[in-house]
């Protein structure tokens, strides 16, 4: 019951947090772009306390249905947010995680605690490592894919010249697109390591390391891609809105995947452990 | 008799024109002393002065025939340039008279007139075009008096609104571009090609904004090394011109050159060994330095004259008080001004002066008749009275024969001027 009640409540300090960062983007008052991102950490508070409890009623810490991968996911995202906040004072990006958490912790609300029940044998060290690392090196692509989208932005009002307001609000080209850099650095490790301790924990689970899997085939095409830009960035100077668009779709493959792609090709990761 | 005096200003500016028409029409500094005699030469035209800045050409003239002399000025822009159809040239002038020129002056001197609103150089600009007429010896009592008076609107917009302090001029908006491209300006080398005085203004914004690294070319080396110097920056020689921008992040163009100084291909290349690290282009020529399809290279970004402007106009919005603010000044000072240039008409100049005279004499008369000659009988004071009369009579006769003879416009301000001043006839 108080699990409910503290995501119901993490749900709320995120609309919360949502609506002061609109209102930022409309006044352009200083005091919200201040206080917006402590109603944000209050329901970051809330929503790890949520987590804690489910940890400890499980007893291990797994996402075994979409509920809890929501939950899960938009916690990680506003922790990194959170991170990135302190270090590079970026409130706008807030504007863009804000709402997402508080869509996500409201779909999770909506879909409600599945009958999360993971197999014993799937009780591994193996998966919570394989889960953490996935969930993590998507939660980086998210604001990478939100930085890039700021950057086309951006971008585009420099290029053609019509300044709106927006334009002020937005961070500098080089700081987005170095910031992308410091996404895809960070979450493409992430993201490798989690497809490695997948590949190994399905060869000890299921006997076979690779599998032609639907969600195998999503993670490996989204790899490829950010390990072609990670080579073109270091080699061949791809920076800018080549960089940001291959960021853009490369999430969109991965999210596209997340929310729809056990229903329309079934698979038997996530919920199916049959 | 009395000839009517009216200004007129003949031109077109960063609002009228695009920056191709401006150019074609501009008169470079060298030539204004020519431009001028040519306009003195024009029947209809007593005095005038030529005014050609990156955002406007303009003709002031001070005249007795309106419409002839709108008619000839007219001709004399269109003659300046070939590169338009006359009727395309024609669609962009604007020509004011009257209390519209008179306003339209100070406005351009109070810098309301200007692309970016408050910015400080069109005041210097003015005052050189101004010193530029008066070495020529085309300014006589009017345009020297709308000079200066226009000189005294901008002292007074400049310090009782708040336009100038929260001026933004070309200079802070490329340097707030350069912001929003580059995220700190420290770590970026400039290049500044061309010695024209807007690209100073925005090296010197972009170095006072952070840029520490600045490299001056120019076709005339000694130049570029001179104006490195006075930015602590590197001269390079033109012909190195293509080696050294891999080098430069912002590139400054304010060069007098008839044809593109960078082409689309040569910007390609360079980005290439730049590993397509942004490049901003600042164009400040009064012809285009910069190829414009530049700015469809991704990572690079190609700013006009124009182009600033249209920034600088969202920078407006919020100063619109302090722009009503200036327009009362310059209100009044048009109402000042055209009082004036009433009274240099002659007729009331010579009623004004015969006034003057009387009341001296009555206020002489009577002082002396209260004291000194309080004894004198009434006939000998009829006859004093008579004396008087006739001597200030004969004492005006010469100045107000000399005033009713045709003069031209010229002369006459002139001789009206002096007589006011003289005689301090505006004094109540």
């Amino acid at each position: 019951m108080t699990e409910i009640l503290l995501f119901k409540g993490t749900a709320l300090l995120y609309l919360l947090a949502m609506g002061a960062f609109f209102i930022y983007l409309v006044l352009l008052k200083d005091v919200y772009a201040r206080v917006a991102p402590f109603i944000l950490l209050a329901g970051f508070v809330l929503h790890t306390a949520g987590l804690a409890s489910q940890i400890a009623r499980n007893g291990f810490p797994v996402v075994t249905d979409l509920h809890e991968a929501l939950s899960v996911y938009s916690w990680l995202i506003v922790g990194i947010y959170l991170l990135v906040q302190v270090k590079y004072r970026l409130t706008v990006l807030g504007c863009f995680v804000a709402p997402l958490a508080f869509l996500m912790a409201l779909a999770g609300l909506a879909v409600g605690p599945g009958g999360g029940e993971l197999p014993p044998g799937l009780r591994t060290s193996w998966l919570y490592i394989h889960v953490t690392l996935a969930f993590l090196g998507n939660a980086v692509f998210a604001l990478a894919f939100a930085v890039s989208l700021m950057y086309l932005v951006q971008e585009s009002r420099l290029k053609t010249k019509r300044m709106t307001a927006l334009y002020k609000l937005l961070p500098s080209l080089e700081r987005l697109d170095r910031l992308n850099y410091t996404f895809l650095v960070w979450g493409f490790p992430l993201m490798t390591l989690g497809i490695i301790t997948g590949s190994l924990w399905a060869g000890f689970y299921w006997g076979a390391y690779w599998s032609w899997d639907p969600r195998y085939i999503a993670s490996v095409i989204t790899w490829l891609l950010y390990a072609a830009l990670l080579q073109g960035r270091i080699t061949a100077g791809w920076r800018g809105k080549r960089a940001a668009t291959l960021t853009i779709v490369g999430f969109v493959v991965v999210l596209g995947y997340f929310l729809w792609g056990d229903a329309v090709f079934p698979s038997r990761h996530a919920g199916n452990f049959e | 008799m009395s000839v009517h005096r009216d200004i007129i200003i003949v031109g077109l500016n960063h609002r009228t024109a695009p920056i191709e028409v401006r150019e074609s029409v501009a008169v470079e500094a060298s030539l204004v002393p020519a431009a001028l005699r040519t306009i003195r030469n024009l029947r209809s035209v007593h005095e005038s002065a030529v005014l050609s800045t990156c955002n406007r050409v303009e003709v002031v003239a001070a005249t007795s025939e309106r419409d002839t002399a709108f008619m000839e000025v007219k001709r004399f822009l269109l003659d300046q340039q070939s590169a338009f159809g006359e009727k395309v040239v024609e669609e962009h002038l604007y020509a004011y008279a009257g209390g519209e020129a008179v306003r339209h002056l100070f406005r351009v001197a109070a810098s309301l007139d200007s692309m970016v609103v408050g910015e400080p150089q069109i005041l210097g600009q003015l005052k050189a075009y101004y010193s530029a007429a008066q070495e020529a010896g085309s300014v006589g009592a009017i345009l020297h008096r709308l000079f200066h008076r226009s000189f005294t609107v901008a002292k007074r917009v400049r310090t009782e609104t708040g336009i100038a302090s929260r001026a933004v001029s070309i200079g802070s908006v490329a340097v707030e571009l350069a912001k929003r491209i580059f995220d700190r300006l420290e770590d970026k080398t400039v290049m500044l090609i061309g010695a024209g005085k807007m690209g100073h203004l925005v090296a010197r914004q972009l170095k006072s904004g952070g840029v520490s690294s600045l490299m001056v070319t120019n076709r005339t080396f000694e130049t570029a090394v001179e104006t490195a110097a006075e930015f602590q920056g590197n001269p390079i020689r033109f012909e190195e011109l293509h080696r050294y921008l891999k080098l430069a992040d912002l590139v400054v163009g304010c060069a007098a050159a008839p044809d593109f100084l960078l082409k689309r291909e040569a910007v390609d290349e360079t980005l290439r060994e730049r590993k397509h690290e942004a490049m901003f282009f600042i164009d400040l020529g009064d012809r285009r330095n910069f190829d414009p399809r530049i700015n469809a290279l991704s990572n690079v970004y190609l700013y006009d004259i124009d182009d600033l402007q249209t920034v600088a106009q969202e920078n407006l919005n919020g100063r619109a008080g302090e722009v009503d603010k200036a327009e009362r000044i310059v209100d009044e000072e048009v109402e000042s001004f055209l009082g004036w240039l009433d009274s240099l008409d002659q007729v009331p100049t010579i009623v004004a002066l015969k006034e003057r005279l009387e009341a001296i004499r009555r206020n002489e008369i009577e002082k002396s008749l209260r004291t000194s000659l309080k004894e004198l009988s009434e006939k000998d004071r009829r006859a004093i009275d008579d004396m008087t009369s006739a001597i200030i009579g004969k004492i005006l006769h010469g100045p107000i024969s000399h005033l009713k003879r045709p003069l031209d416009g010229e002369e006459e301000a002139l001789y009206v001027e002096a007589l006011r001043k003289l005689f301090s006839l505006d004094e109540k």
